[in-house]
């Protein structure tokens, strides 16, 4: 009995400190969700030093609205329970918006849970076109869907002047897909579709789908699946004296292509999410990362500082912490950040693709200006 | 199809077809020896291909990326996975010699496993790159580009293959081996040592396969722990082909199965998705009408 009256005391003293931090401030809080902990721990430690950089920036400048701006982080552990547990534990906090999401599954299962709460939600890194059909509303996709990809595929063929292409995938869902969106894509933009070619993972030997190419006339070819077959398909093409263009989808960012495919490789262009690498405006942003944080920014973080800036951006033009004006002002967004633009389509995703065209040169990625 | 197109894919399918021919021999090998379908063969190709590239990083210290350093990979790598294939045999297939052909045949498998898992755990699934700097210099035949390294290989192969006919048809070892897989009791009571006669074969069959991965994974650039797992599959489908248990067999299913696979999926209206479809659809053909393939002798069972 005696240690239950103790726990009984103990969670009352809890819930009256509580109750006292949420009266005194008029402080808006934000939550951030993502995997602290598991195998992609390093990215949500990313989304949320990023974030927290943002904000503090904001504070450091008197906050929004003449509020301060506190913080609080959910770990959803890139699994869709803890996700749950994550999200409910947000809402019960009362937060006013939400950011984060890496894992399109662990995300998936908590849209209705912020979407019945009414809070303005928009996600860092997950990208399922799933969450846009599960939508509330509330909920803002702020990386580019996978199917984004194709558009930026298509910009990048006009401008490097490639008019037959063939298409060459794997045969799963992810690059058959995209072969399959791209190559209607361009062809609605007027270009020609030479040959459209798959291959089986973990086969060596692609020279029959190489003489079929070659033999097609492509100018270029779009491969939509992995590296390691992106490595041999490249060097098996440069070894048959295909001298076209070669273009890879965002599956084949990995140094593991470049070392394969070595100076076969050479001139290749890849298609990449923003990472902060490839940023031009993101040097700053870099360096004060790694002062701050005394480590790298990782792939995400350009993105999670912009949509950390986002939300306030929302936050001011609301010019309250209603949730409700927020998503209004969310979804009027005209935002300028390091990763590119954001503005949103009336389905909440990104009106312009964020993929970025990269081509390798002396062994790694080089930004295409 | 245009004439170079036809060259171009005839070149394809004897370089994939005298890989596929090179570990189908080993399979058919063992079969013929012990009647077990070594399903671990794949895997033996693949050690073949890790062991190759960590001595071509090692002597390439000295001798460079070239042909000497391939050349080197290929001989320590046929040595030390051809011993790796006898200690297989030793403690994995020897004690189960005389188990229904069921339980032996699980073993191969928990085998492959064995290997495949170790690769993977040792690698962490990477795909490592095997950058030689053999080029892609060569001849042209019209449009068909044939690199010197690509002649290389098919007569590397070919020349292995026809040493091992040779080793089996004229040696004393080869005539020893052939009598095992005809009547393993009688032999062993005309004084052949089988065990040694069967530790032989896993050595021969292996250090074909290893030499096939090392040649492998010199000529596509890359190699990781999976790759033994199709081929392995493709391999058999060869060996089915030409008549499991006969060597020129294995040779000849190979190089058909490659041009099979190459024209198979250059024909209009099949896309290249098609093409294992091709592949496995004739092993079923096979299998069912004439299990014995195009060199095979009946196998008769004995009671």
């Amino acid at each position: 009995m005696v240690v239950s009256f103790k726990r009984l005391a103990c969670a009352t003293a809890l819930a009256g400190l509580a109750l006292t931090t949420i009266a005194a401030a008029a402080d808006i809080k934000i939550g951030i969700v993502a995997p602290m902990t598991g195998q992609l721990a390093s990215e949500g430690q990313d989304m949320e030093n990023a974030v927290k950089m943002a904000i503090d920036a904001v504070n450091a400048k008197g906050g929004v609205n003449g509020d301060k701006i506190t913080i609080t982080t959910a770990d959803d552990a890139c699994d869709p329970q803890q996700a749950v547990t994550a999200g409910s534990k947000l809402v019960s906090e009362g937060v006013t918006a939400i950011v984060g999401g890496y894992c399109s599954g662990a995300v998936l299962p908590t849209l209705k849970i912020y979407g019945d709460a009414g809070i303005p939600f928009v996600i860092i890194g997950a990208n399922s076109t799933k969450l846009v059909a599960a939508n509330q509303g509330n909920a803002f996709l702020a990386n580019s869907t996978g199917d984004m990809q194709a558009t930026t595929a298509v910009e990048l063929f006009k401008k490097n002047g490639y008019k037959k292409f063939a298409f060459v995938d794997e045969g799963d869902a992810y690059s058959s897909d995209l072969a399959k969106l791209t190559a209607e894509a361009f062809k609605s933009a007027g270009g020609e579709i030479a040959a459209k070619e798959t291959t089986t993972a973990g086969e060596q030997d692609y020279s029959a789908v190489v003489t079929k190419i070659k033999s097609s006339g492509a100018d270029a070819v779009f491969w939509t699946a992995y590296h390691a077959g992106g490595a041999l398909l490249t060097k098996q093409l440069r070894q048959a004296g295909f001298q076209g263009g070669i273009v890879l989808g965002d599956g084949n960012n990995s140094p593991e292509y470049l070392e394969i495919a070595g100076s076969a490789g050479e001139g290749v262009y890849l298609l990449s999410p923003p990472t902060v690498d490839l940023l031009s405006g993101a040097a700053d942003f870099k360096a004060k990362y790694k002062e701050t944080y005394g480590r790298d920014a990782g792939a995400y973080a350009a993105l999670s500082h912009d949509v950390g800036d986002l939300i306030v951006d929302a936050i001011t033009r609301a010019k309250s912490a209603d949730q409700k004006a927020i998503i209004e002002a969310l979804k009027a967004s005209d935002f300028k950040g390091l990763a590119g633009e954001i503005k949103f389509t009336n389905k909440n995703t990104l009106q312009t693709s964020n993929f970025r065209p990269v081509i390798a040169k002396g062994g790694k990625w080089v930004a295409v200006e | 199809m245009t004439l170079d197109l036809l060259i171009q894919q005839l070149v394809n399918g004897l370089i994939v077809g005298s890989f596929y021919a090179l570990i189908a021999l080993g399979y058919s090998m063992v079969f013929g020896v012990i009647k077990l379908l070594n399903f671990a063969h794949g895997d033996i190709y693949m050690n073949g291909a890790f062991v190759g590239l960590i001595v071509f990083s090692f002597v390439g210290i000295w001798v460079g990326n070239g042909w000497l350093g391939v050349v080197c990979a290929l001989l320590v790598s046929m040595l030390a996975v051809g011993l790796l294939g006898v200690i297989i045999e030793r403690f994995a297939y020897r004690p189960m010699r005389n188990a229904p052909r069921l339980s032996i045949l699980i073993t191969a498998l928990g085998a492959s496993m064995v290997l495949n898992g170790t690769a993977l755990a040792l690698t962490g699934g990477r795909h490592y790159a095997f950058n030689t700097d053999l080029g892609f210099a060569g001849v042209d035949i019209s449009t068909v580009h044939i690199t010197y390294t690509q002649m290389v290989l098919v007569a590397a192969s070919i020349a292995l293959m026809a040493g091992m006919q040779a080793f089996v048809s004229r040696t004393m070892y080869g005539k020893a081996m052939r009598a095992v897989s005809i009547d393993m009791g009688a032999s062993r009571l005309m004084g052949i040592d089988v065990d040694r006669v069967i530790a032989l074969t896993f050595f021969m069959g292996s250090a074909l396969a290893a030499g096939g991965g090392v040649m492998a994974g010199a000529y596509y650039g890359s190699v990781h722990f999976f790759m033994g797992f199709i081929m392995g599959l493709k391999a058999f489908t060869a060996a089915v082909i030409g008549g499991i248990g006969s060597v020129p067999g294995a040779m000849l299913g190979g190089l058909l199965l490659g041009l099979l696979e190459a024209f198979g999926s250059s024909l209009p209206f099949v896309g290249s998705e098609w093409r294992d479809v091709f592949v496995f659809g004739t092993l079923i053909l096979f299998l069912v009408f004439k299990p014995t393939g195009l060199l095979g002798r009946s196998v008769v069972e004995r009671v």
